[in-house]
């Protein structure tokens, strides 16, 4: 049995999209704690990880440990149908195997959708030893890659001791974008050596913008040429992280 | 209606006629095109009915239907190759029914008006390839120029000759320049003595030695001893592979980096 009630819909409606950046169909493991969930994009270049533990949710109720897998882009039109000061419940009916979502704030309404076989697929986390590792706002991070998706499909990354720099080159056009330790947006910044990567912008400009919903503040993390890890530090508890590899330089 | 009459098209037939036609296109499995008014039943793992309407109906050589309505690239109704067909009228409508045995199921598409009947046996040998282009396969050795021989350079490509354009033009380890001839399917003669006629244009524009290599995924029958006469040398290599190092240049795989710092 799983059921699972949020007072504020808005969560797990921006929760759930961050998610579907990655993945059209979500296998989360449900246990008495709480859910989680890892997965890769379908063309193994990113990876989410996903925790939320029960003290999440305003109820929960799971006897025994599953695992369930959904049509998580069906499940976000679901969720789009939210508004303001609703409430959302999950319940699964492992008879039908059918999820019940209910949404309700001045009216009720109540939602059934298949769940799917679930694949059994264990995602390993990346091996890789940081260099550069710096707290950014959200806001700071999604303006600074939409300034650099103006001009390019890829950007560099550039950080020191001193400060980060995003370097676009696009076709025509290019764009400097530097952010300076001790500025608004950037509120931290360790960096053992100088690091440099580049990163694919459709990646990391749908996951910063759906994750900046849910978090104010991201930690970031990387090395000269390695996967970059991005961190959206949740309100409330709970885990939100993804990986990103690396573009290679084709000078 | 002879046969050689049957190896084409025609108009606006009755529905008597279109029978006669259609039996004759499928006895002899030619790729055959009904186009006219029709509605299609389904009986099988599920049934489905469509109303009438005026659409494209392909029976191909080897036994499959399709129906497409006017718009989409989706047919609206189908059956995979194998199936067997019964062709009848009764009155002033035809019905085309094909049935499969294993899972059991059929459609039976029926026409009242018929305007177009094609019946034509094709040849189509062509290859659909998925892999690299021969142009990939330049690019890749641009971006890789180790596939082709260790401590290759590329210096230039599409040079101009005198002969034509040499695919990728560069230097070897030993300082003599190498004139690439690129194949993406099995090498015959013909890219062999091409490649002979750039080098000869080459030699005559430079004092330094010049060597002629072949790459292709494999060679034809005899070429290799035509390479030898010529004094030309061969490099298998795979569009597949050229196609693997393109798609590498530009993102990287998370699995790469799962086994880091082991």
């Amino acid at each position: 049995m799983f059921k699972a009630k949020m007072a504020d819909a808005k969560l797990l409606k921006d929760m759930i999209s961050a998610i579907a950046t990655l993945i059209d169909e979500a296998t989360f493991d449900i246990n008495s704690d709480g859910i989680k969930l890892r997965a890769m994009d379908p063309s193994r270049v990113a990876m989410v990880d996903f925790e939320w533990p029960k003290t999440v949710f305003d109820e929960y109720a799971c006897s025994e440990p599953m695992r369930m897998c959904i049509n998580i882009s069906e499940m976000l039109k679901l969720l789009r149908r939210t508004g303001k000061d609703e409430s959302v419940e999950l319940s699964l009916d492992e008879k039908t195997g059918r999820l019940q979502l209910t949404i309700t704030g001045k009216y009720v309404r109540s939602f059934d959708m298949p769940t799917l076989e679930a694949v059994e697929e264990e995602v390993p986390t990346p091996k890789v030893t940081f260099n550069v590792k710096l707290k950014i706002t959200t806001d700071g991070l999604s303006q600074a890659i939409e300034d650099a998706n103006l001009v390019s499909d890829h950007v560099r990354f550039e950080i020191d001791k001193e400060k980060m720099v995003m370097r676009a080159a696009g076709d025509i056009m290019g764009a400097t974008i530097e952010i300076k330790k001790g500025s608004d947006a950037l509120l931290d910044l360790e960096a053992k050596e100088a690091s440099k990567a580049t990163f694919s912008l459709s990646y990391l400009s749908d996951i910063v913008k759906a994750a900046a919903a849910t978090s104010e503040v991201a930690t970031i993390e990387f090395s000269t040429d390695m996967p970059i890890h991005l961190d959206f530090q949740q309100p409330k508890e709970g885990k939100l992280t993804f990986y990103l590899a690396p573009r290679i330089e084709v000078e | 209606m002879s046969s050689r009459k049957l190896l084409g098209a025609v108009e606006n037939p009755t529905v008597e006629e279109a029978a006669e036609f259609i039996k004759k296109a499928l006895s002899k499995r030619k790729a055959l095109v009904i186009v006219g008014n029709c509605w299609v039943e389904y009986k099988g793992r599920a049934s489905s009915k469509l109303k009438p309407g005026e659409r494209i109906v392909m029976i191909k050589e080897d036994g499959s239907v399709l129906v497409h309505r006017p718009t989409g690239y989706e047919p609206v109704n189908w059956q995979p190759p194998g199936c067997l067909f019964q062709t009848s009228t009764s009155d002033g409508v035809l019905e085309v029914r094909a049935v499969r045995r294993k899972p059991s199921e059929s459609v039976r598409v029926f026409f009242d008006r018929v305007y177009l009947l094609s019946a034509y046996s094709l040849v189509d040998n062509g290859e659909f390839s998925l892999y690299a282009s021969e142009e990939d396969m330049q690019r890749a050795i641009l971006v890789e120029p180790e596939i082709v021989e260790s401590g290759f350079k590329p210096i230039t490509y599409e040079k101009k000759v005198e002969s034509g354009f040499v695919d990728v033009y560069g230097i070897d380890t030993d300082g003599k320049l190498v004139v690439v001839e690129i194949k993406r399917k099995t090498a015959g003669r013909d890219a062999a003595l091409q490649l002979a006629r750039y080098v000869d244009s080459v030699r005559l524009t430079v004092s330094r030695e010049v060597r002629g290599l072949l790459v292709a995924p494999r060679l034809a029958k005899g070429v290799q001893r035509v390479l030898v006469t010529l004094g030309l040398d061969f490099k298998a290599l795979d569009p597949r592979r050229c196609a693997e190092i393109l798609s590498r240049s530009e993102t990287r795989r998370l699995e790469e980096f799962f086994g880091e710092n082991e």
